[in-house]
């Protein structure tokens, strides 16, 4: 697009503005973090630089979260399920997408429909049906009931079947007259090939999976299978007033997906540009 | 050639297991249930057709959460929608450091919901909130944001906006990126200006991009329920208590699986509906 030149400036202190905001409460945390309990109201009203710049520094609502409230379980159960979930999930959506393009067969078109279906099903609308299955499993208050509902994702498999597409139909084809079996094809010859997708698709499902609330709320009763998001609202209800812990916890719920997904921002977008938003 | 014959259903074996157990057994398990009384004390359940339907409309707190369900929606998707096309806009100029104002944005993506919540509850407190200690500083009146029962659903949609904005703005950019300089190139030529480049060009050329974000904004913030139960449980006096809430209420706090399925079946059928309006609208080929 031609822009005129005296916009520049204009859009600058646009993004900034717009930036501040987005930001804002994040910082605010983070300072709140930073200060001793009995500082986080003090400077509140009022408003004045001391509001936004912590003045004792002090890392103790980090310490405690670990040391009193069992962070540390918290923390290696959100790891563990968003880790097997990434894994599984992938290794399912791609295989079931290289079945839709690579094989003519029965029931192809309903299957995919029915897939695609599932797009339109979030956990929220089958909680209590789910619930019940889950439980009749003995799955509930297990690391099982958290993770395998959700291993199989229709959207991923669309991601996969889309990049699938694009590959040339001859690659497989003369890997075929080679007589290479399928499995062969699929994990030595295909997989390999497809790491940018793998890349949008395992953080999406990494996101999804941090990001979680109801069902792991609904699926753990017990403190050893809690995870992070279930962990951070039993603040607002439980211990209400240990604000430098729950804005710690707060900070670094948000700061571990920030690390995962800044660096990989440009592989989700073109992920997206390539696939989800085509069809 | 017979193990070709297997070898795709191989593949799909897991998918299909998968998402027939933990996605479409359950919506049929659900429609089931909403025929069915529940079974409280029983031994079994019993069927009664319609009845848990029928006892819902003649229910006023379903007519009032279904009330406020429309009402956050009415005003939440178009909200969302017009602040990520014009973000997304804005995102897609060629400044020198746009990629770290794109980064910014893409932080709340890393936000769950819940955590916005916590942040923002803080924020918005009456007494001690940073917020209102600034429009006192101002020399404004402070306000009760989500313990006031006429602010609380604004409260609730400003923070789903401010959490959801940027992640639908990175669709619409990559959508964005999609179109054509030449494009742009010829019918700047034809002397059409930036507002009609916008009307001919961008607009239609992002045609397939918002229908895609339309519908995905409006199925998650029809069900969109953590907000209401973290911060608010449905109130002040039952200001925000949407739909899912009362669902989610009814079978975890009441244990009534009938009425919660019978909500939630209107619920995907009303999503469904919207769905289906907005391809129309948008008159999207797919």
């Amino acid at each position: 697009m031609n822009r005129k030149k005296g916009s520049v400036p204009l859009l600058y202190v646009i993004h900034t503005i717009l930036g501040l905001i987005v930001l804002l409460p994040l910082a605010f945390a983070l300072v709140s973090s930073l200060r001793p309990l009995d500082d986080i109201f003090r400077y509140m009203s009022p408003v004045s630089w001391k509001t936004f710049v912590p003045v004792h520094i002090t890392m103790d609502a980090y310490v405690s979260l670990f040391v009193e409230r069992g962070f540390g379980r918290i923390f290696f159960n959100t790891f563990y399920v968003s880790f097997v979930t990434v894994l599984f999930g992938l290794i399912i959506a791609s295989m079931a997408a290289f079945a839709f393009v690579y094989f003519e067969f029965k029931g192809r078109s309903l299957l995919f429909f029915l897939v695609l279906l599932t797009f339109m099903i979030p956990f929220e609308v089958i909680a209590i049906p789910l619930y019940s299955l889950v439980d009749q499993l003995g799955w509930i208050d297990t690391y099982s009931g958290i993770i395998v509902p959700g291993l199989a994702n229709g959207l991923v498999i669309f991601l996969y079947r889309q990049f699938f597409l694009d590959l040339p139909k001859a690659l497989i084809e003369s890997a075929r007259i080679d007589g290479a079996s399928w499995s062969r094809i699929y994990a030595g010859i295909i997989m390999p090939l497809c790491k940018p997708v793998t890349v949008s698709a395992g953080l999406l499902i990494f996101i999804h999976q941090w990001e979680s609330f109801m069902w792991p709320l609904i699926a753990t009763r017990s403190k050893d299978y809690k995870v992070i998001q279930v962990a951070l609202s039993d603040f607002i209800t439980e211990f209400a007033t240990y604000w430098n812990e729950m804005f710690a916890g707060a900070m670094i719920a948000v700061i571990i997906p920030v690390i995962v997904l800044l660096p990989l921002q440009r592989y989700f977008v073109n992920g997206i540009a390539n696939t989800g938003s085509k069809e | 050639m017979k193990k070709e014959t297997i070898a795709p259903y191989l593949f799909l074996l897991p998918a299909i297991v998968g998402l027939g157990m933990f996605k479409l057994y359950p919506v049929l398990s659900g429609l089931r249930q909403s025929f069915y009384a529940p079974a409280f004390l029983q031994a079994s359940e019993t069927f009664i057709g319609l009845k848990n339907y029928i006892s819902l409309f003649t229910d006023p707190v379903f007519w009032s959460s279904l009330k406020i369900s429309l009402l956050f929606n009415l005003f939440v998707n178009p909200i969302q929608i017009f602040l990520a096309f014009m973000l997304a806009l804005l995102l897609n100029s060629k400044l020198k450091h746009i990629g770290i104002f794109r980064g910014i944005h893409f932080v709340p993506v890393a936000v769950s919901i819940p955590t916005a919540c916590i942040l923002w509850n803080i924020m918005l407190s009456p007494e001690q909130g940073v917020v209102n200690s600034v429009l006192v500083g101002l020399g404004l009146e402070p306000q009760p944001f989500l313990t006031g029962s006429k602010q609380a659903l604004a409260s609730i949609i400003g923070i789903a906006t401010w959490k959801g904005v940027g992640y639908w703005a990175i669709f619409l950019l990559a959508g964005l990126q999609e179109v054509p300089e030449s494009l742009y190139e010829a019918s700047s030529m034809d002397g059409a200006s930036r507002f009609e480049q916008f009307k001919q060009v961008t607009f239609p050329m992002m045609k397939r991009s918002l229908t895609f974000v339309a519908v995905s904004v409006t199925v998650s913030n029809f069900l969109l329920f953590s907000p209401m139960y973290i911060l608010t449980q449905g109130g002040p006096e039952h200001s925000t208590n949407v739909l899912m809430l009362e669902s989610y209420n009814s079978a975890f706090l009441y244990s009534d699986t009938g009425r919660a399925s019978a909500i939630v079946i209107i619920l995907l059928l009303m999503t469904l509906c919207i769905v289906a309006l907005q391809f129309k609208f948008l008159k999207a080929k797919h």
